[in-house]
């Protein structure tokens, strides 16, 4: 994978990559889709994806109102809060 | 088992044992690095004790939920968390009179084979502290190795428990997929992980099992488990073996080969059987881990929880330094991985093409199941390995799930159990079944431990016995 590539999907995921980390990850990334293509040397014609191994249907719970509710303990984790608003760092 | 539960319950009956036991924790602690978090909890108000765990202190994988305590994950980027809430399987489990102990280190979330990338540092393995415990819940596997709990849960994608057991010599269970609930694990990879559980007793993980299994409303992937009565009556009598080239280093082949001969001499028919697309096993699974992985690590990005840059530009670069910071290597090479395979256009490639694959294993499996009634394979196709660079490099590691990983693509249980130790380090096989059919994973593992007591690491040789032999007792 070249570096561009990387690059572009370190955009889509989100993640700022700093200059020294680059060759590293990018051999380690590389490595893996490369030992990835090995899959094509099977035969998977007429073989449906399994998206999870044993459930076979959506279980949904009735639609009823509930009045449990953690949002304090939850806003508690926040870094800074501005009453019951997540305050982040000034931006431009 | 109720000496090992009578055992503990003996030493929380008298203040002074107590307090042993609590230096003990610490100070064998500070050699193995077994917990993030220390700090035992009394029996809960209002359990409805079970005997099996009643009194008991357990140990809780750090990226499991225990209200009131760090969920890390091993990890940076969740420095300052505290959980708001508790994870069902442990809540189950003090409403039976267990205590959380504390929580267990790990590879920064569940993503390892060593328990080497956790953000706070390794864990050692109890049998040689210069050898990892196994990953990702070696602190888990280790704590319970050396005694320090009787039991410990962890987390299972691809053998997260499986394989830190065999490497420290407990057994160590994965459940079917959906048996135990789900909620208050972090996710790592959705369709492939279940909590589990790691012990040193067979009897005690059988226990601890039945207790924290079973449907929740809160996990909606979390499906009813069978009553006994509603399972076909079975005994076992075939075993199936893999034939041919394993890849196996010659300590644990040698383990393999005995095992298999003292389950034959146990009674057990040894049925050799094939698995045609184990070669494609470590492929599918860090394609199907890694796309999940990178799906369910978005949420960290430290604006509402977490660590973030004091400053930043814009939104968008808040989040992606946090990530930058806050991630280790390998949790970043998961997410580009992942975010690679399911980039628009290489979907059909990889992610597609590994789930079409994911369904010839659970074939291959349903296969095997016509013929044997459990299969026996290795965990991890080598020994423990040394800490740091003298190890297995990281590429390496992973192409060694093949074995482990197999049962989480096909969401069927597996039981890794201590089948001896060969050069002073222990060696783990691993029993799979059919979904829900633990039950068959339990009668041969009772009869195993019968015959075969677990081995304690020397230099932990059980407390109160290691304070004594530190020098460090009272």
């Amino acid at each position: 994978m070249d570096v561009s590539e990387l690059y572009i999907t370190a955009e889509l995921a989100g993640i700022e990559l700093s200059q020294d980390e680059i060759p590293h990850l990018q051999n380690a990334v590389t490595q893996m889709v490369e030992y990835f293509s090995k899959m094509t040397e099977m035969d998977v014609e007429g073989l449906e994806p399994t998206t999870h191994a044993l459930l076979t249907k959506n279980r949904l719970r009735p639609d009823s109102v509930r009045r449990e509710n953690g949002s304090d303990e939850l806003l508690e984790n926040a870094p800074e809060l501005e009453d019951r608003f997540i305050v982040i760092p000034n931006v431009l | 088992m109720q000496q090992a539960a009578d055992y503990w319950r003996g030493i929380f009956s008298q203040p002074e044992t107590e307090k042993q036991y609590k230096r003990f924790i610490e100070q064998a602690d500070r050699d193995l690095h077994a917990f993030l978090t220390v700090n035992l909890q009394p029996a809960a108000d209002g359990a409805a004790p079970d005997p099996a765990v009643a009194g008991l202190p357990f140990g809780v994988k750090d990226n499991i939920a225990v209200q009131g305590m760090p969920l890390s994950c091993g990890s940076r980027i969740q420095n300052g968390f505290v959980s708001p809430y508790t994870a069902t399987a442990v809540q189950r489990l003090v409403d039976r009179g267990a205590r959380v102990a504390g929580k267990t280190n790990l590879d920064e979330f569940g993503m390892g084979s060593s328990t080497g990338n956790s953000a706070f540092g390794p864990t050692a393995n109890p049998w040689d502290r210069t050898r990892v415990p196994g990953g990702s819940s070696g602190g888990s596997a280790a704590a319970v190795a050396a005694g320090m709990v009787p039991f410990a849960l962890g987390s299972d994608t691809g053998g997260s428990i499986r394989q830190p057991a065999s490497f420290c010599g407990v057994y160590g269970l994965k459940p079917t997929y959906g048996a135990v609930s789900r909620y208050g694990l972090v996710a790592y990879a959705s369709s492939l992980e279940v909590i589990g559980v790691a012990a040193r007793s067979a009897q005690l993980l059988e226990d601890v099992f039945a207790i924290i299994r079973g449907q929740d409303e809160a996990d909606h992937s979390s499906l009813a488990y069978p009553e006994p009565h509603q399972l076909e009556e079975k005994e076992v009598k075939r075993i199936g073996v893999l034939g041919g080239q394993l890849g196996l280093e010659p300590a644990v082949a040698e383990g393999y080969r005995k095992t298999t001969q003292a389950l034959q001499e146990a009674g057990y028919q040894i049925v050799e059987v094939e698995l045609p697309t184990m070669e494609y096993v470590a492929a599918v699974y860090y394609t199907i881990a890694t796309a999940e992985a990178s799906a369910n690590l978005a949420r960290f990005n430290g604006v509402r929880y977490g660590s973030r840059p004091d400053y930043a530009e814009n939104p968008e670069e808040l989040m992606r330094t946090a990530r930058d910071q806050g991630f280790g290597d390998e949790v970043k090479l998961r997410v580009l991985l992942g975010t690679y395979v399911l980039r628009s256009g290489f979907q059909d490639q990889y992610y597609l093409r590994a789930q079409r694959i994911r369904s010839a294993i659970r074939n291959d499996f349903a296969r095997v199941f016509t013929g044997a009634d459990l299969l026996l394979m290795p965990v991890f196709p080598v020994a423990p390995f040394l800490q740091g660079e003298g190890g297995l490099d990281p590429f390496q590691q992973k192409i060694a799930d093949r074995f482990t990983s197999a049962a989480n693509l096909a969401g069927i249980p597996a039981l890794a159990f201590p089948s001896g130790v060969e050069d002073g380090l222990p060696v783990g096989m691993q029993l799979l079944a059919p979904a829900f059919r633990e039950d068959l994973l339990f009668q041969v593992t009772r009869r195993w431990e019968e015959e075969h007591p677990v081995a304690r690491p020397p230099d932990y040789p059980g407390f109160p016995a290691w304070l004594e032999k530190a020098g460090k007792g009272a």
